[in-house]
């Protein structure tokens, strides 16, 4: 059963303290700025990753108040059609872009070695990630699916599994205790959105984007080494070598490149969003850890205390 | 004779560098030695073997190799070395106060602030594995507190099998730290340690030379800037040598004749393991049991434990030192700071710049 839920409690209230299992739930816009103060980490491991997966979400909760960091975690060293070195660098300089276009506060690039991160060690990438969720004091994380079928890229399981061990040692004290030497504090991260990258994997959450559907088309775009982001200006050029046009695309190269991505790169936002009678739509696998304000033994000693 | 001219070398250069001063009398111990080796005269030695006391099985090393450049390094008054940062670096408790504790305490009464980072959990020694790990973490703290350290840190991997942690992880700890303290000398494990049996110790001497060079690197871990950490400039480096297989390149030997109570104090505080701890407290009940005593421990525990961790495991670094007419001695294979390369062109440029 799918239900629709506009979320009125902050803190989603204790019956749905843990969302990890059962219905898919549909998170819309909610008013004002309920997630001040909050800080949330998108961890991918390519350039396009987010803006493909998770671009509304992130804007969506940005406008909500979250603060938002973009973390990659390779070079991407294989995408963009040039040499290996120029790969590297036009990937990390669209990635600038794609940030500031979602609205993020800073970029963090980890520069893993594309394709390759299955042999790279899993503990000096955690520890790196340990390190940033404490220092930015991470709340959410937004990543890849640690346990999601179908991903024939090393570097996206990678990603998803580091992320969600961090995300838990990183609140633990005895885990490189010496950061405390920097006054950088144990943190925990409550809430992590799991990409819905791949047919199969599970979701249990749908992201209403469609107000923040310009944001994801504009990061898109700035994927132009990978992702498709200006196939519209391609096209453009190319039919008009051939002495046509195509409306659609406008009268320039930026509003070739952001129709062409409406038009031809959001089928599946559009398909995830209508079983719910939305524009526009991201899924997720949702899982909130934060702490209950009472646990169950408060409960019941507070029910069932008596004097001495 | 070849030897002499060696040593020749080794007297005119080991001038060279500050605070250090030349080997003033010839190396007599060892030159008796090599007349009893069996090496026919139309070799030099390459290696000089060291003879051991033989009441450590950690102490000296079989042999060094003897750079022509050696020198010793003296005290030096005041504090000469205030501002500057130490990182000793160790994989188990008893490894820098075997090996390097009297460099350690001579140095912060120098004017050094120190750290002492211990890279295991010391786990395989105790009577279970818990209490070994208890005891180690405290031997640890107290080792610091009697090389005069400021501040203890451990790593906690496991011990014995640190070949199978991920190296970089433990360098990228290392990096953290030397940026944090703002590390400008190490003291370490020589990761060349040849015949080392024990892989953590190379392990922590591989992790520690490559962090060094990378600390202060502006493209290894940057977001450790965006946090407000500075890049560390390690300086220099004095790799100490580990018994009873080693073979080591020595350049330094470290007079420290003031600071061998230093020493043996940083030894007794390792209870958990090595020959140190409470050795002669235990010898002297055993003693007392049979009705004999020993004047050399006096009458208490305290002093039985710190007389003979002085008497006997100190030995062999006081026959090190006495090759070098010192009371005590440990050798390194130092590694001072770099060559101001720029600055030597700059001023090579303003001294033969010509007028177009």
């Amino acid at each position: 059963m799918n239900r629709t839920e506009n979320f009125r409690s902050p803190l989603l209230g204790t019956a749905m303290a843990r969302a990890d299992m059962g219905d898919t739930v549909v998170e819309t816009d909610r008013p004002g700025q309920p997630h001040r103060g909050k800080v949330f980490a998108a961890v991918h491991a390519h350039l396009d990753d987010v803006p493909r997966y998770a671009a509304g979400l992130c804007a969506k909760l940005i406008r909500e108040g979250y603060t938002g960091y973009l973390i990659r975690t390779t070079n991407d060293e294989k995408c963009g059609g040039q040499s290996t070195a120029q790969n590297i660098l036009r990937n990390e300089q669209e990635h600038f872009k794609v940030a500031a276009a979602i609205g993020c506060k800073d970029v963090f690039e980890l520069y893993y070695q594309n394709h390759e991160m299955d042999a790279v060690s899993s503990l000096d990438i955690r520890g790196r990630l340990i390190f940033l969720f404490r220092f930015l004091k991470v709340d959410t994380v937004i990543s890849f699916s640690p346990w999601g079928p179908g991903e024939e890229n090393p570097d996206h399981w990678v990603t998803g599994r580091v992320v969600e061990e961090a995300a838990w040692m990183s609140g633990m004290p005895n885990d490189f205790p010496e950061h405390m030497e920097a006054e950088i504090q144990v943190h925990s991260v409550g809430e992590r959105y799991y990409f819905h990258a791949q047919p199969g994997q599970a979701f249990n959450r749908v992201i209403d984007i469609g107000s923040h559907i310009e944001k994801k088309i504009a990061s898109l775009v700035e994927c132009r080494s990978q992702g498709g982001g200006n196939l519209g200006s391609l096209l453009r050029a190319r039919l008009a070598n051939e002495g046509k046009r195509l409306p659609l695309l406008g009268n320039d190269d930026r509003t070739a490149d952001r129709e062409y991505v409406r038009q031809f790169l959001l089928d599946d936002e559009r398909e995830y969003a209508q079983a719910h009678n939305l524009a526009f739509a991201e899924r997720f696998y949702y899982i909130d850890q934060r702490q209950l304000a009472k646990s169950k033994v408060d409960e019941y000693v507070e029910k069932n205390v008596v004097p001495l | 004779m070849r030897r002499r001219g060696f040593l020749g070398r080794f007297m005119t250069t080991g001038m060279a560098l500050s605070g250090t001063a030349a080997l003033p009398t010839p190396l007599t111990a060892q030159e008796a030695q090599a007349q009893r080796a069996n090496l026919p005269t139309r070799f030099t030695p390459a290696a000089y073997a060291n003879p051991p006391s033989k009441f450590n099985p950690f102490a000296t090393p079989d042999y060094y190799t003897y750079a022509d450049d050696l020198a010793i390094e003296r005290n030096q008054p005041g504090k000469p070395h205030q501002g500057k940062v130490l990182a000793a670096i160790q994989a188990h408790s008893d490894d820098i106060p075997l090996f390097a504790g009297g460099l350690v305490a001579k140095l912060v009464d120098e004017g050094y602030t120190g750290y002492l980072i211990r890279i295991s959990n010391d786990e395989s020694a105790g009577r279970t594995l818990g209490h070994g790990v208890v005891q180690n973490e405290i031997d640890n703290q107290e080792v610091a507190r009697a090389l005069g350290c400021k501040k203890a840190f451990s790593f906690y991997y496991r011990n014995h099998r640190m070949d199978d942690c991920a190296e970089i992880e433990i360098r990228a700890r290392l990096i953290f730290l030397f940026r944090v303290l703002q590390v400008t000398t190490i003291v370490a494990m020589d990761p060349y340690n040849h015949y080392d049996e024990n892989p953590d110790h190379l392990v922590a001497g591989r992790a520690a030379e490559a962090a060094c060079w990378m600390a202060g690197g502006p493209k290894d871990y940057p977001e450790h800037y965006k946090a407000g950490l500075k890049p560390a400039r390690i300086r220099e480096k004095y790799y100490h040598a580990r018994s009873p297989q080693g073979h080591n390149l020595v350049n330094r030997i470290v007079d420290i004749s003031s600071y061998i109570d230093h020493k043996t104090r940083g030894n007794v505080a390792n209870q958990g393991k090595g020959p140190a701890g409470s050795s002669g407290s235990r010898l002297r009940d055993e003693l007392s049991k049979r009705g004999k005593r020993l004047p050399l421990l006096g009458n208490d525990h305290d002093t039985a434990d710190f007389q003979y961790v002085k008497h006997f495991l100190m030995d062999d670094w006081r026959i090190l030192g006495e090759k070098f007419g010192l009371g005590y001695g440990e050798a390194f294979r130092y590694i001072g700071p770099a060559p101001d390369y720029r600055g030597n062109i700059s001023r090579y440029v303003d001294q033969h710049s010509v007028p177009l």
